[in-house]
């Protein structure tokens, strides 16, 4: 005891206590499940970004513009897809017209209240990102769009590619998104996202619980053993529980095993979109269940 | 140089490590090179105008950066850069330190700010990642972006810290 009074005669040595405690008194505090941030904190983020918006998109278009030179070559190729991708779209399209013609009218006839009608209406708000984190370990993104633009915690953010991340925190002004390679089932702070395979949603099924930082790879866990899927199935997010909205694809099937018990399979998937030189990403807004009684 | 065109200058840096450095560092390496900009500015201020200016400026920077950038905790990098500011500065004050000597503490000081980062995270089980993986994955390749930017800015930062100081002796001797 007395050794520990001398010790804290040490001014710094105290201050360094002190400093020890308060730290872990501010972590704990921040990683308890807060529903709004403090405003202090909407303060500084929403003025750093209204900044920093004016940083990252001239540097955006400086660096595409170079980019774009650089992959002149490829531009014949890429056309030549994109022609064949168009006349495909030009004859589903049609198609789609029908189907969704004949949908309408079914839900009709079956006497769907409105909410069931509009559950699968999603808007799509475009935003732009204005930084990103200095951090290995937490990799998050602000953009430019917040809760006076309607965003809210949770909404799934998405590229033309796939689905990037979730919105963690919002301010007025801007939005922070966790990147889904921070998908993690011990976690506190991230939950985990049902998804099923394209052209098989009603038979596929498993939930992507963690991302695996070394491999890349995202896993995918509970899927059952008659489930059909295979190597090189793209993966979408199911929508099943209506917190995510449904249909995002995330990425493919790279392999697939028997589980950690052998009674259900797991599978590892890569993820469709990049992290880098991100721009414009997609934030999708799933209709409020809730006014719409 | 007074304090406040001094913070002006390191907020200027922080804004630009968040919004352009992204674009800079090649595709598919942006999760292994991390920048560290503003730690870096925090060591120097450290090394040439004193543990106590270094103390506040990582304070500061590291609040703002956790604040901007908040994903899990808030608390890891503040903690992380003034303990690491205060301490080069007790180590160094008194010396007039080298190129050399100033290059190599950065790039330890960098060491051991992510060491120290990382092991909060695992602390907290935020990553679950190796540490050996960690250090070959972007511990390393980002130390070297750090001494690159470390020794681009040398002359002008120490010159700049070096007058902050002078200005408050010379305060002090009237």
């Amino acid at each position: 005891m007395i050794e520990l009074f001398k010790l804290m005669r040490n001014k710094r040595m105290f201050m360094l206590m002190i400093g020890f405690i308060l730290f872990i008194a501010v972590i704990g505090f921040s990683l308890s499940d807060r529903k709004e941030l403090t405003w202090p904190e909407k303060f500084i983020k929403d003025t750093s970004a209204y900044v920093q918006q004016w940083f990252y998109k001239p540097a955006g278009s400086i660096a595409g513009f170079f980019e774009d030179l650089s992959e002149l070559r490829l531009l014949y190729e890429e056309n030549e897809q994109l022609r064949i991708t168009a006349a495909a779209y030009a004859r589903d399209k049609v198609n789609y017209n029908f189907v969704q013609k004949e949908n309408e009218r079914l839900k009709e006839a079956l006497s769907f209240t409105e909410r069931q009608k509009q559950m699968y209406n999603y808007n799509y708000l475009i935003a732009q990102v204005v930084s990103v984190s200095n951090d290995a370990n937490n990799r998050s993104m602000n953009i430019n769009l917040g809760s006076k633009n309607g965003i809210k915690p949770n909404m799934a953010v998405t590229t033309v590619k796939g689905l990037i991340g979730l919105v963690d925190s919002v301010t007025p002004y801007t939005a922070t998104v966790t990147p889904i390679t921070e998908l993690d089932e011990s976690s506190p702070t991230f939950n985990s996202i049902a998804v099923t395979v394209m052209g098989r949603e009603d038979t596929s099924f498993g939930i992507l619980s963690s991302f695996n930082t070394e491999t890349q790879r995202l896993l995918m866990t509970k899927i059952a053993e008659t489930d059909t899927m295979t190597v090189g199935d793209t993966v979408i997010t199911s929508g099943l529980g209506n917190v995510y909205p449904r249909g995002l694809v995330i990425g493919t099937v790279e392999t697939k095993q028997v589980g950690d018990f052998g009674l259900t399979y797991t599978a590892t998937v890569k993820l469709a979109a990049s992290f880098d030189h991100l721009t414009e990403v997609f934030v999708v807004e799933v209709p409020a269940l809730e006014d719409a009684e | 140089m007074t304090i406040n065109r001094m913070i002006g200058l390191m907020i200027l840096l922080f804004i630009v490590e968040g919004a352009i450095m992204p674009w800079i560092i090649p595709a598919g390496y942006g999760e292994r090179i991390i920048t560290h900009f503003s730690f870096v500015m925090v060591v120097y201020s450290a090394m040439y105008s004193g543990r106590h200016h270094a103390l506040l400026f990582g304070i500061g920077f590291g609040l703002l950066q956790d604040i901007v950038y908040f994903g899990h905790l808030i608390g890891a990098h503040t903690f992380a850069m003034g303990l690491i500011g205060y301490f080069t500065g007790v180590l160094l004050e008194r010396k007039r330190a080298t190129i050399m000597m100033a290059l190599s503490m950065v790039g330890i000081a960098c060491l051991l700010y992510d060491t120290m980062i990382f092991f909060i995270y695992k602390a907290f089980r935020i990553t679950n990642e190796t540490y050996a993986w960690a250090v070959l994955d972007h511990i390393l390749p980002s130390l070297f972006i750090q001494l690159a930017f470390a020794l681009a800015v040398y002359v002008p930062a120490r010159r700049m810290f070096e007058s902050l100081t002078k200005l408050k002796t010379d305060e002090e001797e009237q």
